[in-house]
């Protein structure tokens, strides 16, 4: 018996990607702009039943044969359905491995197994810190209150770097300038009038790593100016 | 039960009667009633192992969690293999246990059975008897397999020594799936199925 080969045949076809081919017809509908405000709060019913709604979606899509498109859309769609619920993913958010969910789905992942943390589709590490929420246009009218859980972690987002001009010496809490001079040759003329363009970035948020660094930097030049110093007595 | 179970069954369903594997009779799910807690699945063994021809009923159980917890399945076909247990129909599978993960679904479930079907784990048994005999006497395994998905899962390969011997032992008195149990252990050595039957 040729273990190996029904085994790699058989193994491929448990682990491939499920094809979903559930029609959802609403949904679809829901896609087309413009239909659903004619229909308004009833946008939901099937409106392929009417003759009239027919007419539109086929108008709405001039050029191509409505059922391609139809089928296109309908992958579109799924192509935003949470991979717990099997439903457009709201509040959505994306794992580190790219897997789209609901984060009220995730987080109810999470906390059924805390101490087996993994991503529900190809069993990555993954932690609630290290997902990134997903803001589309519109979004926020979806949003749920009722939600139980709790709130989506939030998106992380840092300063662009300000390119060209002197980058200066963050000191820590920002607008702080510091300037040595020794005898008549003015150092500080040099450091406090030289600053084209005011192009001091502005003090990286407390918390990420950049903060951290410069907060390092700074102490490190302190540390140069009072061995400097003591240089300068004992000199 | 919890919506999202039923919301989410309800979908498995339509894409499972959907899939190309059913399309194939490969795999089937059936309703055993309307609130969708429980199933009834279907497994074709596959091509090229002592399961090829017959068809194996699987009860699926869905929990209030799922699909945060696994569903329950559970085999009620008879079948020899040795991460099946051949009394209750009871699997080892750690896809059922701890390695589950919320995004598997009924299709998904199903055909990771049937491929437990072509690929024992008889290392991790559930039926220790036939993950020994799997072990040691592979030939011996096949055509007790064979025989077993003849028998209860409509498989095509007869074996008329089996029958005989199972016979000897009905004619006695035995229960014929208690005889086929004590002869399937003993490698089909009827004296000594005999001595334990009446031991």
């Amino acid at each position: 018996m040729d273990v190996t080969a029904t085994n790699a045949s058989n193994y491929s076809c448990v682990y491939g990607t499920p094809s979903r081919t559930s029609h959802r017809f609403h949904r679809r509908v829901k896609c087309q702009k413009g239909l659903s405000n004619i229909f308004g709060p009833n946008s939901d019913a099937p409106i392929g039943s009417t003759k009239l709604a027919r007419r539109m979606a086929a108008a709405n899509e001039p050029g191509s044969s409505r059922n391609n498109n139809g089928e296109e859309k309908e992958k579109d769609e799924k192509m935003f359905e949470c991979n717990i619920c099997l439903d457009t993913a709201r509040d959505a958010v994306v794992s580190m491995c790219g897997h789209l969910f609901c984060w009220p789905c995730l987080h109810q992942w999470l906390e059924t197994r805390p101490n087996r943390q993994v991503c529900p589709v190809c069993k990555a590490a993954i932690s609630k810190e290290k997902v990134v929420p997903l803001y589309g246009r519109g979004s926020t009218k979806q949003e749920d209150p009722r939600n139980k859980v709790p709130p989506r972690p939030p998106g992380q987002r840092s300063e662009p770097e300000n390119n060209g001009g002197f980058p200066g010496f963050g000191f820590g809490d920002g607008g702080f300038h510091m300037s040595f001079g020794i005898g008549a040759f003015p150092f500080g003329f040099f450091t406090s009038s030289f600053n084209f363009g005011d192009a001091r970035p502005s003090a990286a948020p407390r918390g990420t790593p950049q903060f951290g660094e410069e907060h390092f930097l700074s102490k490190v030049f302190i540390w140069v100016a009072v061995i400097f110093f003591i240089w300068l007595l004992m000199a | 039960m919890a919506n999202i179970a039923a919301q989410r069954i309800k979908r498995e369903f339509k894409e499972v009667i959907k899939s190309e594997e059913v399309a194939k009779c490969a795999i089937k799910v059936e309703l055993v009633n309307d609130n969708y807690t429980e199933l009834k699945g279907e497994i074709a063994g596959p091509p090229e192992t002592p399961y090829e021809g017959g068809t194996f009923v699987l009860e699926i159980k869905v929990p209030e969690t799922y699909p945060f917890n696994p569903p329950k399945v559970r085999f009620i076909t008879k079948i020899w293999h040795p991460n099946i247990s051949s009394v209750t129909g009871a699997i080892c599978l750690d896809i059922l246990k701890d390695q589950w993960a919320a995004a598997m679904t009924l299709r998904t479930v199903l055909l990771s059975l049937q491929a437990l079907l072509a690929a024992a784990e008889p290392d991790d048994p559930q039926d220790a008897v036939v993950a020994k005999q799997f072990k040691e006497n592979q030939d011996m395994f096949r055509q007790t397999a064979r025989h077993w998905t003849f028998i209860y899962a409509g498989g095509p390969h007869k074996n008329s020594d089996f029958d005989l011997k199972i016979r000897r032992l009905t004619d006695m008195g035995i229960e014929d799936h208690q005889a086929r149990v004590a002869l399937s252990s003993y490698n089909w050595d009827l004296e000594r199925a005999t001595e334990q039957l009446f031991s």
